[in-house]
């Protein structure tokens, strides 16, 4: 499949995971309109969709906040800002994405926004500090392919989609609880321990739609990385040298780990059995083993034992 | 009667089967016409930026006159070029002509360690940084908007409707167009 394809079929699997949220929260206010009184159901989802208004509205201050991004002055870090100039115009983007910056030791990047107007790059100062030039570019392409295939956009959905749930499902459970007998309709014990296991589950089916959306979607970045700049390696070496690297980032909020360009989470994958394997069903990314495999794949190379020893990028910006 | 109803169905979607067809055909020559502009928007920043690269050298190396005739022909072929390809060539015309530029300055290190020199020289290689990432764009465009022109059914009806194939934005023949297949895991 080519790239532009991947997209498309992308896109399908989009929409049916976003339908497949709806048909959740549906299923959300059905059990407690059930379960409870179909007014309260009602106001249920209405809430809801207020609450998720209000999450789109002021998603991008939130993510801001959330992974400790500053904003920098239009005259600092000019060589990075070129950097990402160059990439956008090579992905064709209609305005350059911001640039900003997480003073955190972990080597990571992340893009958000909703619309690609609107949309910046965020990189920590360790990625600046660790990665060399050429594979500096190949992660901030990665991120720009995010923005370029809309995931910034549908990721933002997915966690306020997810949230709203967790929220609804929450305030359901505790009110058929706590707030139990008085107004419950007739429906029986049945309806009841039916809504009460449904609510319980909710969260954790929304979690694993957003989970699973997210992963795919390294794998095409990666893969529009390596379209972007004409070089998978840049790409592979970028993910390797993610991988040797042992800090992990400061802020590892799980309501945004899917945004990094590496799990800022978990450090160990690949290596779970058993039981444990099932935990890879909630990862948000991939193991990096897999993605430098499919890079390898998408270039023909074969990564060298060692990683080539060049100069960081921060010693072009002047930042020790 | 059935028949007629059977007609009248095909016909319709035949119709937006077309609709369809020639919108996206619409969107791709749009994309490439944009990805297009990005390319002269560089390469008119690097032509306006050889004037004053060759007034500074002139000053350290008045004698070198070969060299910045060439330049300046160069300069003047990007300028002139009418076809992406012609434009492809001439400017790796004129790349040649400033490395020959360079090497001369090399021997004057008056004019290496002019601020002004660096400062252009800096500017070049960032704008010959950003036509080779807009060559890619370009590039990439030219290819799909090819391939919905040149495939069937399409390849019969687009050039009456005014679609033709577009030429890529590349010197000695090869495409730069990146190939990546990709076959994802999960």
């Amino acid at each position: 499949m080519t790239l532009q394809e991947q997209i498309r079929s992308n896109r399908l699997r989009s929409a049916i995971v976003i339908f497949g949220f709806a048909l959740l929260l549906g299923v959300v206010g059905g059990l407690i309109g059930a379960a409870l009184d179909l007014r309260l159901g009602i106001v249920a989802l209405i809430g809801a969709a207020i609450y998720g208004i209000f999450a789109l509205i002021s998603s991008r201050r939130m993510i801001a906040r959330m992974t400790g991004a500053q904003e920098v002055g239009p005259d600092e870090l000019r060589p990075l800002r070129r950097l990402v100039e160059n990439v956008s115009i090579a992905a064709g983007l209609p305005v350059t994405p911001d640039v900003r910056l997480v003073d955190d030791p972990a080597p990571n990047a992340f893009a958000a926004g909703l619309r690609p107007q609107k949309s910046y790059v965020g990189v920590t100062t360790g990625l600046l500090r660790t990665m060399p030039k050429r594979e500096l570019e190949a992660v901030l392409a990665h991120e720009i392919s995010h923005i370029r295939h809309r995931d910034t956009y549908l990721m933002t959905m997915a966690t306020i989609f997810a949230g709203v749930i967790a929220v609804i499902a929450d305030i359901g459970f505790r009110m058929l609880i706590y707030g139990g007998g008085r107004s419950r309709r007739g429906g029986g014990v049945l309806v009841a321990v039916l809504a009460i296991v449904g609510l319980i589950l909710a969260p954790y089916a929304a979690l694993l739609l957003r989970m699973s959306l997210s992963r795919r979607r390294e794998f095409l970045a990666d893969a529009g990385s390596a379209e972007l700049l004409n070089d998978p390696e840049a790409m592979a070496l970028a993910l390797r040298r993610l991988q040797l690297d042992t800090t992990s980032i400061a802020y590892a909020d799980a309501s945004v780990a899917h945004l990094w360009v590496e799990s800022p989470t978990s450090r160990v994958d690949s290596e779970r059995r058993g039981v444990l394997a099932l935990s890879s069903w909630f990862d948000t990314h991939p193991p990096l083993e897999q993605r430098i495999a499919a890079m390898e794949e998408v270039g023909g190379f074969q990564l060298p034992e060692r990683l080539p020893l060049d100069e960081p990028f921060a010693s072009e910006l002047g930042i020790a | 009667m059935l028949w007629l109803w059977i007609l009248i169905g095909v016909l319709v979607l035949l119709g937006i089967l077309f609709v369809l067809g020639y919108n996206r055909l619409v969107r791709l020559r749009n994309e490439v016409n944009t990805g297009w502009a990005n390319i002269e928007v560089q390469l008119e920043r690097r032509t306006d930026l050889i004037p004053n690269l060759v007034e500074i050298v002139r000053g350290y190396a008045a004698h070198e006159r070969g060299v910045f005739d060439e330049v300046t022909r160069a300069r003047a072929g990007v300028q002139q070029a009418g076809s992406p390809g012609a434009a492809a060539e001439a400017n790796a015309g004129l790349t040649v002509a400033l490395g020959r530029l360079f090497a001369v300055a090399e021997a004057y290190p008056d004019l290496k360690a002019s601020e002004n020199f660096s400062q252009l020289q800096d500017e070049l290689t960032d704008t010959e940084d950003k036509i080779s990432a807009a060559r890619r764009y370009y590039n990439a465009t030219v290819m799909n908007f090819n391939n919905g022109v040149q495939s069937l059914p399409w390849v019969l009806f687009a050039r009456p409707l005014g679609f033709r194939a577009r030429e890529f934005f590349s010197a000695e023949g090869d495409t730069g167009v990146p190939q990546v297949t990709f076959a994802t895991g999960s």
